[in-house]
């Protein structure tokens, strides 16, 4: 490799770091920052789905982006036609965002909630490249905000302006917004679940389960700050509940030891609720780039594609 | 400096520092936000717990250094009650030391001394004694104490000195001294006991019984037989050119004393006598041909050789040998009977004045403002440019004395005064007596005799601006006086003939004539010979300010005091010398007269005076077994400055050593 395709590599590679997308107040220039970065770097392989190989036309339909009609067979037919390539799906993609107090947290300069909304920008553009019908819904102990699933010009960015404005406030409580999700989504898609799952991993599984039933293809983002995963502290600290403002003060020890069973066993909790339904979960340190997440995700689509 | 005063309050506001910078400290929370406590367990130690209490105890321990730094600068006093040297089961001696004028004769002082020297050594255990010394008043010399020593070192430094004791103010005295102590008292009197200070009431004399507690009354007497003594009674200057010395004799009839009687005049020796002063009374001795000097001069009147009284055998005396001042006297008849009556009484005045009298027909009314004051004998024969005149003159800070006569009887209204003349004819044969004198007017204070004088007076109409001084029945003005522009007036609404009143006959026509004549040509009013012992009023001397030198030419009053009138003490005997602003005045001070007289009480009388008290103090025995009366303590004073100063070491040590902990752990060194 020479050394400028290095430099190149190590540039997209960075916009992939959260801490560099700080920085950037677009939430949609973020996303294509990543897709872009991270969609180069997997140099088009056709393995998920960016091949631009030409598969067949089809007759368009309405809802079809008018941009994908072939205007030359138009100009010859008459009949307006749709090019579809190789990795084109034409599934539903649902991204439900946590917006609960506790996604607020952050030790460094990106909060889960901010990972969280580059993360679904990021998906949504990605699922808009390929001609996915993407939506949105927020939530936090009842649903926040929604936005169905549409694959329409401008509807990537009415999904990433929802996002945009998503902002952390109020408890955690999975089991309305579920209901909610489940009342709304008729068709067959995938949906990925973003939050920190600080909830019970039995009620989490009660409330996933019908979507698996339901046929949904779900992929849980479980995001968690490096404080959380591996707290580090040389005192005693008096911690106060972001979403129930309850203080309880710690030790150095306990946080060094017990804490960090207790977390890793909820982890576990939540990754075998999620395998009893057949739902991908993955575990996201929000410190790390998030080419993780979106390989993740992009697997998971080669898998129930 | 008191708990209010500003420097203290400014201090205290040190103590906002340390509530600032800790204030600033704690806007820094100490808790840190989570995203769940769902994993969290409490720790067993409320370590933050115990942190905030160390730091608000490190706030508060700086306060305090803040608060007992100021505190020890404002030098606090506790008042605690007095240790307890006399309780109910000691016997305080009160030991009251004579230390008036008579206690010079002789060694009765001496006497005195060595007798309470006696009682303070004789003192026993659960014995304290307490000295005062008495004389025009109450000292106290020693309070309560055991130690002799400290007694005997404050008797030495007592001495006699000028005053005159009454024994009941005495005893009147001792009552309030000493009615708060717990103690049995045994009151020393120690005295000459002379009969002239035996109260006027006996009863006077008798000490209360204090808050139950009985009194005993030891009578400790210096003398057991009156001492011969003569003194220099008066000294009286007659003619500006005449002394008569009255020596009195407090001797037995048959006593006799060959002596020297010299007269000195501005201390140097005029002239000397030798008599023979035989028996008790009054001698008269006279000197003639004295010369005096112009304006005040010493008299001085000395016995020699002296006798077992010294002090007395000189007496001090002032004479105003001023020219006599002018006065004019404006009359229709210079042979009327008023001119002769006011003319006598004002050139036998002390000050002495001249009397020009001028006929009203003759008058050039320029020349009234050569005189300082003037007498009209009748403001009625006064014509309106007379009138004109006269009140130009008074609006000028002129004065006038004005009274009634023939031609004001007939006047619609008083001429300079304006007052309206009620239709009320003035009757001869029906005089009324004074009914009201305002006696705090200078020109009357002095005077006597008021009620044997009876007039007719012209009934005037009050303005409004005019004082009345003397009134009849209903009010009728007999005396009034009206401020004109800076002068004054002063009518007699009668006549100075005898026609319508005896007033010129009266003894209190000349005194009232000196008197006003003093106050209305703005002469000093100071008493030129006085007791010692008794206050000086510069207020009188005319001015409000002024300088006092005592006998040894030792000034009195401070700088800032000459600037304000004073009471000025006056304990030598001689001449103290007054400066105002108007001029100097000498005032001679001499001892009360009744002490020279060294007779001393009968011993029958101290006798029944002890008895009585005894009595008495039985009385307060049986109170005593039925109360338990808890006497008020008088509360000491005890700086407490040095605890606040050790308290705040204890505080620097304390701080120091939490700071640091506090420190250790805000690093995380701990």
């Amino acid at each position: 490799m020479s050394p400028a395709s290095t430099e190149t590599r190590n540039a997209q590679t960075r916009l992939l770091d959260p801490s560099v997308l700080a920085s950037m107040s677009n939430l949609e220039l973020v996303a294509k920052a990543v897709v872009e970065g991270f969609v180069n770097g997997l140099h088009r392989s056709p393995k998920f789905g960016f091949s631009q190989e030409f598969v067949e036309y089809r007759e368009y339909s309405d809802g079809d982006d008018p941009r994908y009609i072939d205007w030359n067979v138009f100009s010859r037919t008459d009949r307006t036609y749709i090019k579809r390539f190789m990795g084109e799906t034409n599934s539903h993609l649902m991204l439900l965002l946590d917006t609960s107090a506790s996604m607020g947290f952050g030790s460094g300069s990106t909060s889960k909630l901010q990972y969280g909304k580059y993360l679904a920008a990021s998906l949504a553009y990605l699922s808009s490249r390929q001609h996915d019908a993407i939506g949105v819904m927020l939530f936090d102990d009842d649903v926040v905000d929604y936005r169905p699933p549409a694959s329409k010009v401008g509807s990537l960015q009415g999904v990433i302006h929802t996002l945009d404005k998503a902002e952390a406030s109020m408890g955690t409580d999975i089991n309305k917004p579920m209901n909610r999700f489940r009342e709304h989504v008729k068709k067959r898609g995938l949906v990925a679940v973003i939050s920190d799952f600080y909830c019970d991993a039995e009620e989490l599984l009660e409330n996933i389960r019908p979507l698996a039933m339901h046929g949904q293809d779900v992929i849980m983002f479980h995001l968690l700050d490096a404080d959380e995963l591996d707290p580090k502290i040389k005192q005693s600290t008096l911690y106060e509940d972001m979403e129930t403002g309850q203080a309880i003060e710690v030790e150095p020890t306990y946080m060094a030891k017990a804490y960090r069973e207790k977390i890793q066993n909820h982890i576990k909790n939540i990754e075998e609720a999620a395998n009893g339904i057949r739902a991908d979960h993955v575990l996201i340190n929000t410190a790390d780039p998030l080419d993780k997440a979106l390989h993740n995700y992009l697997t998971f689509r080669e898998k129930r594609g | 400096m008191a708990l209010l005063g500003p420097l203290f309050l400014l201090g205290l506001l040190g103590i906002g520092l340390p509530i600032w910078l800790h204030r600033l400290e704690t806007q820094v929370t100490e808790r840190e936000q989570f995203s769940t406590a769902m994993f969290l367990e409490p720790a067993r130690k409320r370590i933050h717990v115990q942190r905030k209490l160390k730091y608000l105890l490190l706030m508060a321990l700086r306060i305090l250094f803040f608060l007992f730094l100021v505190l020890a600068f404002a030098r606090p006093v506790l008042f605690s009650p007095p240790q307890a040297l006399v309780t109910e089961d000691t016997t305080h001696h009160v030991i009251v030391l004579d230390t008036s004028f008579s206690m010079q004769a002789g060694d009765s002082f001496t006497t005195a001394v060595q007798r309470a020297q006696d009682i303070i050594n004789g003192l026993g255990a659960d014995e304290v004694a307490s000295l005062y010394t008495a004389s025009s008043g109450i000292t106290t010399v020693a309070t309560a104490a055991a130690d002799g020593a400290i007694l005997n070192q404050a008797l030495s430094g007592l001495a006699p000195d000028n005053g005159k004791l009454d024994l009941g103010t005495m005893v009147t005295s001792m009552n309030t001294l000493i009615e708060s102590s717990q103690a049995n008292f045994v009151l020393h009197f120690i005295s000459d006991f002379q009969q002239t200070g035996q109260a006027v009431r006996f009863a006077d004399m008798i000490p209360d019984v204090i808050n139950g507690r009985p009194v005993l009354l030891e009578l400790e007497r210096v003398q057991t037989d009156n001492l011969a003594n003569w003194a220099v009674d008066s000294v009286l200057v007659s003619n500006r050119n005449a002394v008569e010395a009255g020596i009195r004799g407090f001797v037995s009839n048959d006593d006799s004393s060959a002596r020297t009687i010299t007269l000195s005049i501005n201390n140097m020796l005029q002239q000397e006598q030798q008599v023979t002063l035989n028996g008790g009374g009054l001698s008269f001795i006279n000197f003639d041909n004295v010369v005096f000097e112009e304006g005040d001069n010493r008299v001085d009147i000395r016995l020699i050789p002296n006798d077992a009284l010294a002090g007395d055998d000189i007496r001090h005396t002032v004479f105003d040998n001023s020219p006599p001042a002018p006065v004019l006297l404006l009359t229709e008849n210079p042979q009327s009977l008023g001119v002769t009556y006011i003319s006598a009484a004002l050139e036998t005045a002390p000050r002495g004045y001249e009397v020009i009298t001028q006929t009203l027909a003759d008058l050039d009314a320029r020349v009234l403002q050569r005189y300082p004051w003037i007498v009209i004998e009748d403001i009625g024969a006064i014509n309106v440019s007379l009138a004109t005149a006269i009140t130009d003159y008074i609006s000028g800070g002129g004065a006038v004395l004005a009274a009634v006569g023939e031609s004001s009887l007939g006047l619609d209204s008083v001429p300079v005064m304006n007052l309206a003349v009620g239709s009320n004819p003035i009757r001869r044969e029906n005089r009324n007596p004074i009914t009201m004198i305002d006696n705090s007017h200078p020109a009357l204070s002095e005077t006597s005799g008021w009620g044997s004088v009876n007039m007719q007076t012209l009934p005037v109409s009050l303005n409004g601006g005019e004082r009345v001084l003397i009134a009849q029945a209903d009010n009728r003005p007999v005396l009034l006086e009206s401020n004109i522009g800076r002068g004054r007036l002063m009518l007699l609404t009668t006549a100075l003939d005898n026609t319508l009143s005896d007033l010129p006959v009266k003894p209190v026509f000349v005194s009232f004539m000196a008197e006003a004549a003093r106050y209305l040509s703005n002469e000093n009013l100071l008493v030129r010979e006085q007791v010692a012992e008794s206050f000086l009023q510069l207020s009188l001397a005319g001015g409000s300010s002024g300088q006092v030198y005592d006998p040894d030419g030792v000034s009195l009053l401070s700088l800032s005091d000459t600037t304000q009138a004073q009471d000025i003490p006056l304990n030598k005997t001689g001449y103290y010398q007054v400066f105002y602003s108007g001029g100097e005045v000498l005032v001679a001070v001499n001892p009360d007269q009744r002490e020279s007289d060294l007779t001393i009480m009968d011993a029958q009388v101290l006798q029944n005076w002890q008895n009585v008290v005894a009595g008495t103090a039985n009385t307060g025995e049986q109170a005593l077994n039925s109360e338990s009366g808890v006497a008020d303590e008088d509360l000491e004073e005890n700086e407490i400055w040095r605890i606040f100063l050790i308290l705040l070491a204890l505080i620097v040590i304390a701080e120091s050593l939490l700071g640091n902990q506090h420190l250790r752990v805000r690093t995380g060194t701990l």
